[in-house]
């Protein structure tokens, strides 16, 4: 190095000097420590992708051998032939309902029918039930067999992931200790599929028998009856003319036809059923959940959206400054009641509190009133209101306050009142910030596990839409509830597991979603008011 | 990137001697229209406004100058009661005038007011709508709806503000859209649109180029035929050449108000000759 | 319009007056109501539940509720009163009986009692293992977050990598908290074979309010004026000298006061433990009957807010059960409201001493 440059460098010393640890500075080490817990959070969200996905992804395989079985072992046969028997079991319930209001008095002491009628219909009505006799006992004989075989399947798929998980371990000699039966399926399944012909016959009487009680029905003297009947007779024709399609899916069925993973993933996705350790067949259809979620959702934020919002306005532009400064910590503090605790407090007071209402007289216009069920998808929808409406306030209130204050100033100064300018000028210029409030309080509310897992009814069946709002007092589960009820009593490893994480990558996905699409619409507006 | 205003005007700056707009004999000024009668103000335990008293006559344009914080915008701000907003906020003493109503009479409704007294602020404040909703804001919340009326207000108004050629293509673009001076014409617009007898301009061309300000200040000159106003300004070249009457204040307090002219002239006061002739300020 | 009033800022009463007027009315009434929600929760659950914990007598605390587990209520007729006894008590009750029936040589009464599980006793080890669970998550969120907010605001540039980080904290603060509890179990739990343990349980917890500390501590430190920053490195410091002498000491108190939000969040969550760190009950205390030191650790504990859960649940509402119930419930919203209210108390204070 040349004499010169050195003694600039000593002149005046700006250059970099080399580090103490490893080469590198402290700032470079400090800056790293600190670089490396930032960094904590992406891969704690990487963690939990993987590890959602890891215990997750199984299911679809094992969703996709539970079709499988289900089909192998005739159970989707079987199926069929009970479809056509609940087809007639909501027959006879219907009958059952003009029975009952036969018997109902139109006038008091003066029942809607006379005594001879109802005999006659009673008759009718005993005839009809033991028009289906021979069906029932064919789908009980199947349904056994069909168990059995499935039962038999299930064993070989046990002794088969057994023999795996030794020969896995290296235990080859208890390995090869374990038999594996070789099923025929076909000839296991022959009794089934030999029994279409009894079955054609069976319900070719059937039939014919029902077209004939269909030509004979009881005649009933109130009018209102004979509504009733002449729609009844409906349903019977209609029901026999679905005869024939069920002989064909049952001429169809192929018990080796291939389920598709595709259809496994179908099944889960848009499945009405989770029915789980039944001893017939396991569903995991996750609509009703994602059904249950959304209704409860929705009830929460049509509560909390007005009250969260409005509640917005009226602090940040027309409180005065002490109630502003008053009201503002206190409903922060409402968030920090635990979800518990709000759970709890719907068991012991809000769900009892709601029936009572319900059952006073004057509110029964309002629909879903009366409720039946103290705990259902209003009390837990009323509760996670109360969860979202801090979150909606916050944000919403946020977003007002980042409004630039000349624009009210402009307003006002050109003779606006105060409401004038909240509604044309301030609420659309926050209006992005509200929508993501309200999309956050979304989030919020559907991964919101203890009210609804407390509160909502648990019942596990896509709530009844045709009672139009009433459907709100209905008892639902939920996505986040499932996970937390039965999380506790499964196998690790088994289908029934996997499949709550499924529900769980399920949840997550719709999380990130909502969370997503908030942040845009956010940035959007950010870049718009700078 | 904001557009800049077409540029061939005559930059009228001047560094030495203020150009006059027009001389005005304070005695011989038309009946005063907005009075000021020992006024004094606070914000919370803050005096800020010490015994002011003031006329302003009718169509004239009046400058308010001073250092900061001499409390001249407070004063004007006083006028259409924009101070009501501000907690803490009072009129202590005194009483302010419009037509001889007293402007804080429990029976003025604030929002009549200020629909007669318009402001143009400091920075410019479009509303982040269109050219054409922003004009014609104040005609709608009053209630027009009539779509011919609201047109013809729009043209007129921006018109008025000298920017009805630069945006008559592209009225229902955002008004945010525009450049800096364009924006401030167009809050003049918006403020002209609804017709007020009296408009407050709070240091309307702080924020602008040279070019822009000219612009502006050609304008306030041709609205003095139609409106009275009222500017605050820290420049006083401005004030030297669009106002005809100028108050000096000074740490609140009212030190000399007397036409342009003799204020930059001959000021009474030692203090307002110091400060127009820049020794402090 | 009208001109026939005496003066032309004359106010006039009309129907936009009176629409205005309703409007204002409407929104309080929604700002009200919220408010009145949120009171009578608090209210009935502090009511009912002073009632299972205070006593009119000296010393005025039901203290067995404070300092004994939970056990099983036993109610029964004898000698014609209905009496109440812990589970404990209740056998002791019927040996001392049986013998006296033996002294006495006849037949022991019998005793039909109606047992209610988890009703009697008290509910400290689940304030114990509350306690525990929050405390380590708070020391390992607050480690992570801060050093993280640290990072973001003070050393970070404009990048790909800082934009990636932000919305991983952005989307991890929406991730539900079941959602949570699933990654902890399988992770910490099944994965690392932790077990359903108290470590399982900080980190589980510690995670999931991670962007909620990084987030508030940001906000402290952007509070802290840019000037300090540039006098420091004006004056030739180091960025880590910056930090440490003109940011830190002005932010760390904001940080702090807006962490324990956080915390009350940590203490307040039941889904992310009931996999991870939550057990129905435990008869140990967490120091008791420990082999190995790091054996404290590895072991699950009760948790109030899971506790909570388990009674509102898993037993009937009456007379009898309501008591440890409320009880429970309100010595919880005790923990967790003295945690809110002190961050927001703090918070105030800390905004009026701020002076630049």
């Amino acid at each position: 190095m040349p004499p010169e440059k050195i003694n600039s460098v000593a002149a005046f010393p700006v250059t970099f000097r080399p580090g103490r640890y490893a080469g590198l500075t402290g700032n470079q080490v400090v800056r790293g420590f600190f670089g490396g817990n930032a960094i904590v959070s992406v891969v704690v969200l990487g963690l939990i992708t993987l590890f959602l996905l890891r215990e997750g992804h199984g299911f679809f395989g094992q969703n996709r051998r539970n079709l499988e079985i289900y089909r192998a072992a005739g159970l989707e046969f079987v199926d069929i032939l009970k479809r056509q028997e609940e087809g007639f079991g909501s027959l006879n319930r219907t009958l059952f309902e003009i029975r009952l209001a036969a018997g109902r008095e139109k006038e008091p002491g003066s029942p809607m029918a006379t005594a001879a009628e109802l005999e006659a219909f009673d008759a009718y009505a005993s005839e009809l039930g033991d028009a289906a006799g021979p069906l029932r006992e064919l789908v009980g004989e199947l349904v056994e067999t069909a168990s059995a075989i499935k039962t038999k399947l299930v064993m070989n798929e046990d002794r088969l992931a057994e023999r795996q998980h030794l020969l896995a371990t290296g235990r080859q000699s208890e390995a090869g200790s374990i038999r594996i039966e070789t099923i025929d399926s076909e000839a296991e399944l022959r009794p089934l599929l030999e029994s279409r012909a009894r079955h054609s016959a069976i319900s070719g009487s059937l039939a014919k028998s029902l077209v004939e009680l269909s030509e004979r029905m009881p005649s009933m003297s109130a009018p209102e009856l004979q509504v009733l009947l002449g729609e009844f007779g409906e349903l019977l024709r209609d029901y026999v003319a679905s005869f024939p399609g069920i002989e064909r899916q049952l001429a169809e069925w192929r018990h080796d036809r291939e389920v598709s993973i595709f259809s496994a993933i179908t099944a889960f996705l848009f499945g009405r059923e989770w029915l789980t350790a039944s001893f017939w067949q396991d569903w995991y259809g996750v609509l009703p959940l994602v059904t249950g979620s959304f209704l409860i959702s929705l009830i929460a934020l049509g509560l909390a959206v007005p009250l969260g919002v409005g509640a917005a306005v009226y602090v940040n532009q027309i409180a005065r400054p002490s109630e502003r400064s008053a009201i503002k910590p206190c409903i922060e503090f409402i968030s920090a009641i635990p979800s518990v605790v709000l759970g709890f407090f719907g068991i012991a007071v809000l769900g009892e509190a709601l029936r009572k209402v319900s059952h006073i007289a004057w509110l029964e216009w309002i629909p879903g009133f009366p409720i039946a069920e103290r705990l259902n998808a209003l009390t837990a929808g009323c509760l996670l209101g109360l969860i979202a409406v801090p979150i909606i306030f916050s944000l919403a209130e946020d977003a007002l306050q980042n409004v630039p204050k000349s624009f009210k100033e402009a307003s006002l100064a050109l003779g606006a009142s105060r409401i004038q300018t909240v509604v044309r000028i301030i609420l659309p210029a926050g209006i992005s910030g509200i929508i993501s409030a309200v999309l956050l309080g979304l989030g919020r509310v559907i991964g919101e596990t203890m009210v609804v897992l407390l509160c909502a009814g648990n019942r596990i069946a896509i709530p009844d839409f045709s009672a139009g709002p009433g459907v709100m007092t209905q008892p639902v589960h939920t996505m986040t509830g499932i996970i937390a009820q039965e999380m506790g009593e499964v196998v690790q490893g088994g289908i029934h597991y996997r499949a709550l994480f499924a529900v769980g990558i399920l949840l997550f996905c719709l999380s990130l979603m909502i969370n997503l699409t908030a942040q845009r619409i956010l940035g959007r507006y950010r870049l718009l008011s700078s | 990137m904001p557009v800049m205003d077409s540029s061939n005007t005559d930059l009228r700056i001047r560094t030495s001697m203020p150009a006059f707009a027009s001389p005005v004999d304070i005695h011989q000024a038309p009946r005063a229209l907005i009075e000021i009668e020992n006024l004094d103000f606070h914000y919370g335990p803050h005096k800020v406004l010490h015994e002011i008293s003031l006329q302003i006559p009718e169509r004239q344009v009046t400058a308010f100058i001073g250092p900061s914080g001499c409390g001249k915008s407070t004063l004007l701000r006083c006028l259409n009661r924009m101070n009501d907003l501000i907690d803490g906020a009072r009129v202590g003493a005194g009483r302010i005038s419009i037509r001889g109503i007293d402007i804080h009479r429990s029976d003025v409704d604030v929002i009549e007011l200020r629909k007669r007294l318009g402001m143009v602020f400091q920075k410019s404040n479009p509303f982040p709508k269109s050219i054409y909703e922003n004009v014609a804001y104040g005609l709608r919340i009053q209630g027009v709806r009539d779509r011919s009326r609201l047109d013809e207000a729009v043209e007129r108004s921006l018109q008025g503000a000298g920017l009805w050629d630069e945006v008559k293509d592209r009225l229902h673009t955002s008004g945010l859209g525009l450049s800096g001076g364009q924006q401030q014409r167009l809050c003049i617009a918006r403020t002209i649109a609804v017709e007020p007898e009296i408009i407050l301009m709070d240091e309307p061309c702080s924020a602008l180029d040279p070019i822009a300000t000219a612009k502006i200040e050609e304008l306030i000159k041709e609205l003095r035929s139609k409106f009275t106003i009222v500017i605050v300004t820290h420049n006083m070249q401005q004030a030297a050449r669009c106002s005809d009457l100028t108050a000096f204040f000074y740490l609140g307090r009212l030190v000399e108000f007397s036409p342009t002219r003799t204020i930059f002239m001959n000021p009474v006061n030692p203090q307002t000759e110091a400060y127009v002739s820049g020794r402090f300020g | 319009m009208s001109q026939s009033s005496t003066h032309p800022y004359q106010s006039r009463p009309g129907i936009r007056r009176a629409a205005e007027r309703i409007a204002f009315w409407m929104l309080r009434v929604c700002t009200y109501a919220v408010l009145a929600c949120g009171v009578f929760v608090l209210s009935d659950v502090v009511f009912k539940g002073a009632r299972a914990v205070f006593r009119s007598e000296f010393p005025f605390v039901n203290v067995t509720f404070f300092t004994e587990a939970p056990e099983s209520l036993h109610v029964f007729d004898y000698e014609g009163r209905k009496v109440e006894m812990g589970d404990r008590e209740f056998r002791a009750f019927r040996h001392r009986e049986s013998q006296k029936a033996a002294a006495e040589n006849r037949e022991p009464l019998p005793i039909e009692s109606q047992s209610f599980v988890y009703s009697a006793g008290g509910i400290l080890p689940c304030i114990v293992g509350t306690v525990l669970l929050t405390v380590g998550a708070t020391v390992i969120a607050l480690l992570l977050g801060i050093s993280s907010a640290v990072y973001l605001s003070e050393y970070a540039r404009q990048g790909t990598m800082v934009r990636f980080m932000r919305l991983a904290i952005l989307n991890l603060a929406g991730v539900p908290s079941i959602v949570f509890g699933l990654f902890g179990m399988g992770l910490f739990v099944i994965y690392l074979k932790w077990n359903v343990s108290l470590l399982a349980g900080w980190f589980t917890l510690a995670f999931m309010v991670l962007p909620l500390v990084i987030t508030a501590s940001e906000e402290a430190l952007k509070a802290v004026p840019k000037g300090f920053r540039e006098a420091s490195l004006a004056l030739g410091a180091t960025p880590w000298q910056t930090i440490r002498k003109a940011v830190l000491p002005h932010a760390l108190s904001g940080m702090l006061t807006s962490s324990i939000l956080c915390v009350a969040r940590v203490a307040g969550e039941t889904a992310p433990i009931m996999f991870t760190a939550a057990y129905v009950v435990r008869d140990k205390l967490p120091w008791q009957g420990l082999e190995h030191f790091g054996d404290f650790f590895f072991q699950g504990v009760m948790a109030l807010p899971y506790h909570i859960y388990v009674v509102s649940s898993k037993i009937p509402q009456n007379d009898y059960t309501q008591r440890t119930q409320y009880g429970a419930a309100f010595v919880f919203l005790l923990i967790v409201g003295l945690i809110a209210a002190s961050s927001i108390i703090l918070r105030g204070k800390l905004r009026q001493r701020q002076t630049w």
